[in-house]
């Protein structure tokens, strides 16, 4: 193992993704695999609600501890991890609205305040909140965190603007793909990186999630009409492609390496 | 480094080609042919469902319909099968809810929270015919209830 601080490689010891396209679409699709699956399991297959919302936490607790124990970036964990937080954070907010009868306007902006006091000490701490860089420890247990967090904020606030403004899929597609496209003009125009990135990171979740019902709903109800099936096949396939080009690319690049 | 701003674009360009197809979709009459409910979930076509069913959630006598069959198998005491015939129903209601759900949801709740009493009488350990076949009422009520609403 290297230890030079002066020539780290590129992606050494760094835990996360470049943010580059791909990770956008596989952040995006992720979000309406990880509903389907979840909802097939507890739904076609019978799981229920109960055992499915513990199976899930157990997942990624699993996946969370092989993430948080991996010495760099391994694409296949990463995003295991994310389709998981995926999952778990909207059963949080499920669990929540559906079980607990918590209102949407209090759940939006208790997880906004949790994820504001997450970057708060985030950032006392380490001084920075670069979405680059996360090679400690610390680093990574607020990157996940955070995470979770923007997930369980994206489904609230998605089903908030469901509910209230009565905004269905196609509409909320287009909605939340034009906040999208704003806060991608926001960074351009020299708007700050590190909150450009979590601004979308939250936007991306209701807008994979309209994405996913415009693309499952029937089109009595103005959907293409494609099935959850096809659909998350279709999705998982991408995401499966895309994870493994990364994951063929970074070991090709190591195996390069070590042979320099 | 890549540019990590490109992402805007695609995820712009893709919903605006799948509202196209979708805007296309709904153009065609052959579409409106199913339950004959309004088209796209917008506002403007709450109205029209509103006009044509009489429910704020649109069109509901599919999913009224397998209640009713559910009702009538507790009612000849065959709560195993009215178990299974009320999977049909869960599973309609949930795939349907991105769609339904905008148009009112304070409706959609209403009906949810009945068709979840309902699952839960019928896959209670033992469940009992009296539970059930309450619950199916209420059920049935609670459909009947939206159809006023307009």
């Amino acid at each position: 193992m290297k230890a030079s601080s002066a020539a780290r490689p590129a992606g050494w010891l760094n835990k996360v993704p470049e943010i580059a396209l791909s990770f956008w679409i596989v952040k995006i699709m992720s979000t309406t695999v990880g509903e389907t699956g979840a909802d097939f399991l507890a739904i076609n297959a019978g799981w229920g609600q109960g055992i499915t919302c513990t199976v899930m936490a157990a997942l990624l607790a699993i996946a969370l501890f092989t993430q948080l124990h991996t010495r760099r970036y391994t694409p296949w964990i990463y995003w295991l991890t994310v389709v998981l937080v995926s999952v778990v954070g909207t059963q949080i907010t499920d669990l929540l609205t559906d079980g607990l009868g918590i209102s949407l306007y209090l759940s939006t902006f208790v997880f906004a305040a949790i994820l504001a006091a997450i970057f708060v000490v985030w950032y006392r701490l380490e001084h920075t909140l670069s979405i680059h860089d996360i090679a400690t420890p610390r680093r990574e247990f607020f990157y996940w965190a955070a995470i979770l967090c923007t997930f369980a904020l994206g489904t609230a606030a998605g089903d908030l603007a469901t509910e209230a403004l009565g905004l269905g899929f196609t509409w909320g597609a287009i909605s939340f793909g034009a906040l999208i496209g704003i806060t991608c003009a926001a960074w351009r125009l020299g708007g700050n990186t590190v909150l450009t990135f979590w601004i979308a990171y939250i936007l991306t979740r209701p807008f994979g999630a309209a994405l996913g019902d415009l693309l499952t709903q029937a089109k009595i109800y103005g959907g293409l009409g494609f099935g959850a099936l096809s659909t998350s096949a279709l999705f998982l396939s991408v995401i499966v492609l895309l994870v493994g080009i990364a994951q063929l690319t970074l070991d090709g690049d190591e195996y390069a390496q070590a042979n320099e | 480094m890549r540019k990590p701003y490109q992402f805007a674009l695609p995820v712009v360009g893709l919903s605006a080609f799948l509202l196209l197809g979708q805007v296309a979709g709904c153009s065609k009459p052959a579409d409106q042919s199913g339950m004959g409910t309004a088209p796209a979930p917008s506002s403007t076509a709450d109205q029209t469902s509103q006009a044509n069913a009489g429910s704020r959630l649109g069109d509901l006598s599919a999913f009224r319909a397998i209640a009713t069959d559910v009702a009538g198998i507790v009612d000849e005491g065959d709560l195993p099968a009215a178990k299974a015939r009320i999977k049909d129903l869960e599973l309609a209601w949930d795939s349907a809810e991105a769609g339904l759900k905008p148009r009112a949801a304070d409706d959609w709740h209403a009906l949810d929270k009945a068709i979840d009493k309902a699952l839960a009488a019928l896959r209670a350990n033992a469940p009992t015919q009296t539970d059930c076949k309450a619950a199916m009422t209420d059920l049935l009520k609670a459909f009947d209830s939206l159809k006023g609403k307009s």
